[in-house]
């Protein structure tokens, strides 16, 4: 097995206890750059909030207040859940997405973003297959952004709601400080935002990750992201703690919008075959025999059956997809709510 | 009788060796005389260079006017200005406009545009119709127009079949061929270099090779056929390495630096800096020293700025929708200076060689006598105050866009005025 380590190891030595940072009226693009006490504040409050959901008693600490989901790119959970974090938390939605929007008539991202401000919205959510779009419609709005997915680089919602869930089965949830954990991703980590989102919050925190993936998908520059990264998976399944596969992005593999068949898909793909890619990637139940007792498999969803994750092992004993879509709710009403939530700016 | 007068500088011309203090007289279109303490009549025009040095005007080989087609970004006349202002006399211009310089119609209309420009204006033609690597172009029937040079810039020419048709058909012009060194099948969707920055970003990386397998390919190709050939836009330092071992077996290889990847790394690219967004990439620091070091030990003989203008709406799109290009001309030569004379890297007098006499050898245009000072020969001279010092504004610039990643920078070393064919076309603090 071969895997590069980078060289800075991630864990941090604890800090004494400091004031819960402000989020009030911030945007949030991405996670790579927050510290440890930003990310820590946005867990914690995903955690409350995932408890008060389960006893039906979130706090409406929205209610007056109107969210705009902005969807540039195909997505139906992600939407789907900020508007039901959205209305939990008291705030309307409006959903400017897709065919609906103007984009598709020309119009920039910035004057759109401008135009929905102008309307009076309190937050706008986004999603684009523009890597940078997120950060791009936060400088041009003074109303707090929230990233849905910007192309490759990041989904910060995401990479709360899997350390969410991974420090809750693991007992973490107390203090978020996940030293000798070790998380392994498995697939396309280099076209993957749910990935850069994830490392990001993982290694802040303290966990070992480990990318596992072909070389085209998991490249050795990958270890500025401050992971490992290996190419063989069975080595590592014994130690992982949690095994997070990602879905083999068929509609990112080419800079074209997908067009016909899977078949005709893989062939512009990094991947030389599907049978190919399961052979040595695939978490197959066999393969998930060899994990360590306690440990989870995770998955962003939508799946790819049969081909990145059997289906015996996604509903199976170790999987951790439900919580996965519970926690997104919770961790998406959280950061509204810190977001938008008091007294108006 | 001498109309203009420039006095007390130090007069620089490499192309003859010449470097001593002396009063520079122009008459019409023409140096008339060079020489210590010359007479002046009251009806002389006197630009005092004390403190300054006088030099052949400068040439850029590689700019973007971007006319005709996209004249929202910059025209002959903006840009020529924008040159005029940088200290250039004369500039190259790339044929990747709409439609392209391919045709020798095209080459006449931009010597036509550039009558009332405020420089010299030569055009490179494209070597394949549209640019597009499938058709050669009436290469000498451009030649014969006035394409100075051959190119499809902001293109490779892609196929190693086709390239081996291009040298051949340059070589019989005497003129040179520059490459665009991009193999396009390495580069599909990237827009930065491969590195620990763009795995931050998710951005699809460019990785080295692109360009340095396109190089080695040409050279190999240009073996047979002994072109003139010289590689554009250099960007990684193994490519460097290749043109010196050309160089060293005797072939005719020239290559250029801009000054973005002699400063700038792909750290410049964070937060999806746009303006930073160039073809070829920035790249590393271990590159930027590596290019640094060819122009040092005469591997790079050529400086060109690749002014590549674009509007602030095109600039504003997601980093990977953006252009590709910055604009330079206005403020290479500090640039230069910082990255090469400031550094110790070279002297002034080789950094003056680099910027007047081989760009013109470069596009045969020393056989009009630009690049050097010569009594008898055309009057195009700058006068470039080496200490002084300025900061560089992307609002202040006087091109039709402003698309600089230099904003902001303090910079040593500018024409205080320009001259083309005996014309002042720049002067400050007068």
């Amino acid at each position: 097995m071969t895997a590069i380590h980078p060289a800075n190891p991630a864990s941090k030595p604890s800090s004494p206890p400091q004031p819960a940072p402000s989020w009030h009226g911030r945007d949030l693009v991405g996670l790579q750059g927050l510290s440890r006490a930003e990310l820590v504040s946005l867990l914690t409050a995903s955690r409350d909030a995932a408890h008060k959901i389960e006893q039906n008693a979130l706090d409406p600490v929205l209610r007056g207040r109107v969210v705009a989901t902005m969807f540039f790119e195909d997505s139906t959970r992600t939407r789907s859940s900020f508007t039901v974090a959205a209305q939990r938390a008291g705030a309307s939605v409006v959903d400017l997405s897709g065919g609906s929007s103007s984009v598709n008539k020309g119009e920039t991202l910035i004057d759109t973003a401008r135009n929905i401000e102008a309307m009076g919205v309190d937050a706008i959510i986004v999603r684009a297959r523009q890597s940078g779009a997120a950060q791009i419609v936060a400088q041009a709005v003074a109303c707090p952004i929230i990233n849905a997915g910007d192309g490759r680089h990041e989904h910060p919602t995401q990479g709360l709601l899997d350390t969410l869930t991974i420090a809750s089965r693991f007992g973490r949830d107390s203090t978020f400080d996940l030293s000798g954990l070790n998380v392994v991703i498995v697939g396309d980590i280099a076209s993957s935002r749910v990935a850069r989102s994830g490392i990001a919050a993982l290694t802040s925190l303290g966990a070992h990750v480990t990318c596992v993936g072909p070389s085209s998908m998991a490249p050795s520059s990958l270890s500025a992201l401050g992971c490992a990264v290996a190419h063989e998976l069975d080595p590592l399944l014994p130690t992982a703690h949690a095994v997070m596969m990602l879905r083999i992005q068929f509609e990112r593999a080419d800079t074209d919008t997908p067009t016909g068949n899977k078949s005709e898909q893989v062939k512009k793909s990094v991947i030389a075959s599907i049978r190919e890619y399961r052979r040595f990637y695939a978490l197959s139940a066999e393969r998930a025999a060899k994990m360590r007792q306690g440990a989870i498999v995770l998955h962003p969803g939508p799946i790819n059956r049969g081909i990145e994750l059997d289906a015996d092992v996604a509903d199976g004993p170790r999987s951790v997809i439900m919580q996965q879509v519970t926690n997104g709710v919770a961790v998406r009403a959280a950061v509204l709510s810190l977001l938008v939530g008091g007294p108006r700016p | 009788m001498a109309s203009l007068l420039i006095t007390g500088g130090r007069v620089l011309d490499p192309s003859s060796g010449r470097d001593e203090h002396a009063d520079v007289a122009i008459s019409g279109d023409q140096i008339a005389a060079i020489a210590k303490n010359l007479p002046r009549s009251p009806a002389d025009t006197v630009i005092d260079a004390a403190g300054c040095l006088v030099t052949p005007g400068l040439i850029d080989p590689h700019v973007h006017l971007r006319e005709p087609g996209h004249e929202h970004k910059e025209t002959i006349a903006t840009g020529s200005r924008a040159a005029s202002v940088g200290g250039f006399t004369a500039v190259c211009c790339m044929p990747n406009t709409s439609p392209a310089l391919d045709s020798p119609e095209l080459v006449r209309f931009v010597y036509d545009r550039a009558r009332t420009a405020s420089c010299r204006v030569y055009p490179v033609a494209a070597a394949t119709k549209g640019r597009k690597g499938e058709e050669l172009t009436e290469i000498l029937l451009l030649s014969e127009a006035g394409a100075v040079a051959f190119s499809d810039d902001g293109d490779c020419v892609p196929t190693a079949g086709m390239m081996s048709r291009v040298l051949t058909g340059v070589k019989q012009t005497g003129r040179v061929f520059m490459q665009h060194c991009q193999d396009p099948t390495m580069t599909r969707g990237s827009s930065m270099h491969a590195g620990a920055i763009s795995q931050r970003l998710g951005l699809v990386g460019w990785p080295r090779a692109a360009e340095e397998v396109i190089i080695e390919r040409d050279i190999r190709l240009n073996r047979g056929v002994g072109a003139r050939y010289h590689v554009q836009h250099i960007s990684s330092g193994e490519s460097v390495d290749i043109v010196r071992r050309a160089r060293a077996a005797g072939q005719p290889v020239t290559a250029e630096a801009s000054p973005h990847h002699l400063l700038l790394t792909h750290e410049a690219c964070d937060q999806y800096n746009t303006l930073a967004k160039v073809n070829p990439p920035l790249r590393e620091k271990s590159d930027r020293d590596a290019i640094v070091k060819g122009v040092a030990d005469g591997t790079i003989t050529v400086l060109a700025t690749d002014h590549a203008p674009h509007s602030a709406d095109e600039k504003a799109l997601p980093f990977e929708e953006a252009p590709m290009g910055l604009v330079g001309v206005e403020i290479a030569l500090p640039l230069y200076a910082e990255a090469l004379v400031h550094s110790g890297a070279i002297t002034w007098n080789r950094l003056i060689e680099l910027l007047t006499i081989e760009p013109a050898r470069l596009c045969n245009l020393d056989r009009a006598g630009l690049g050097s000072l010569k009594v008898g020969g055309p009057a195009d001279v700058t006068v470039i105050n080496p200490d002084l010092a300025c900061t560089i504004s992307n609002a202040a610039l006087i091109g039709k866009s402003k698309n600089s990643p230099f904003d902001g920078r303090s910079v040593r070393g500018r024409a205080i005025a320009t001259i083309c064919n005996g014309a002042i076309t720049h002067r400050v603090g007068v």
